[in-house]
């Protein structure tokens, strides 16, 4: 790639992603189901749990290369990591908005 | 029974998207404001969430592959996660004309991208692999970083705006410009546009504008769709999944256009 390539820096990035998206599917998932047998806010709490935990997943995956790239000593691509994670957050603070 | 017709929209948007590459974002938001009678705002932010899942769910097949350049991908993300988290607040000022007119535009240039560069992924650019079976990729340096990053800048607004990945942005101009194989720049558009999305996502769900109930169904269908796809890709003819997503892609502009012909609104 552009220096060396990290099989491990890919594989772990990878999980981060796979995890997040895995989870989010049965949590999703199970909301539905619940949704089809029982009426009311349960399932919806449910399914609004997944969305979060989906939004999150990128946050984390940003995160998580910020201090594999720390730990690499690689202080460039450290900081433009976690430059990204404070655009990410800075959203979730003032995002509000109104109409 | 709603939730079914999601579910199945989503897998095959997300099926779709997966196979050339391209995300199925771009389908989802008109035929959700269209077809579903969902207002755009939430369409787009419903969307996002779709987006999320698809890039989480074929980045992390990609990663493995090793295809993915992570660090262009995280210099790149610093304009995209800024354009989408602007546009994302200001999406308010835009009324829901322009945003049909935009997004009809952008469904043309993106038809004109994907037949451009039609199957040639695999044609282009045999991915040779080594004893290990392993895909190596030929050595490359990124270059015109400023370009890239006003570009990315570009491709952020419009997915805060539209609800898309921006992906037929970013791939072009990293292969073009920035002197990224073909291979690598699909990679890693797809790494970037979890997080382009998520930067405007977490904006249009704090304002509400993210129906979590069509959301969650969506994302169940496109997660197992987009999954399937990315299996799928080094097999199947693109061609003809090209093909189809042009012509959906077209008769979703058509039905943009007709809309707003006719007095836009409603």
């Amino acid at each position: 790639m552009s220096e060396v390539r990290e099989p491990a820096f890919d594989r772990i990035v990878a999980l981060v992603l796979r995890v997040g998206a895995f989870s989010c599917f049965f949590i999703m998932l199970a909301g539905l189901m619940i949704g089809l047998f029982l009426h009311g806010n349960i399932s919806k709490e449910i399914e609004r749990a997944g969305v979060l935990l989906m939004l999150a997943t990128p946050v984390v995956r940003v995160a998580v290369a910020g201090v594999l790239f720390l730990r690499e000593k690689d202080w460039k691509y450290g900081a433009i990591s976690f430059g990204v994670l404070a655009i990410l957050l800075l959203g979730a603070v003032f995002g509000i908005g109104e109409h | 029974m709603l939730s079914a017709l999601l579910v199945l929209l989503g897998f095959f948007a997300g099926m779709l998207g997966a196979l050339p590459g391209i995300g199925g974002g771009v389908l989802l938001t008109p035929i959700l404001a269209l077809h579903f009678g969902i207002p755009i705002r939430q369409a787009i932010g419903t969307s996002l969430v779709a987006v999320i899942t698809t890039s989480a769910a074929s980045s992390s097949v990609h990663l493995q592959r090793h295809t993915t350049d992570i660090r262009l991908g995280m210099t790149l993300e610093l304009a995209t996660a800024f354009g989408a988290a602007v546009t994302a607040y200001l999406v308010g000022y835009f009324n829901r004309n322009v945003l049909e007119g935009l997004f009809a535009a952008f469904l043309l240039y993106s038809s004109i991208i994907i037949l451009m560069r039609g199957g040639k992924v695999k044609s282009h650019e045999p991915p040779t692999t080594d004893t290990n079976g392993e895909t190596v990729i030929p050595h490359y340096e990124p270059k015109r970083y400023p370009l890239g990053l006003a570009a990315s800048l570009v491709a952020g607004g419009l997915s805060g705006l539209l609800g898309i990945g921006g992906g037929p942005i970013k791939v072009p101009v990293m292969f073009i410009f920035m002197n990224v194989p073909l291979m690598v720049a699909t990679a890693t558009s797809n790494f970037m546009i979890g997080v382009t999305a998520a930067a405007s996502a977490i904006v249009y769900y704090r304002r509400g504008d993210i129906l979590v109930e069509l959301a969650a169904p969506l994302a169940v269908g496109v997660f197992l769709g987009s999954l399937l796809g990315a299996r799928l890709a080094p097999r199947v003819k693109t061609k003809y999944v090209v093909y189809l997503l042009v012509g959906i892609m077209l008769y979703l502009a058509g039905h943009l256009i007709v809309h707003l012909m006719q007095g836009g609104s409603a």
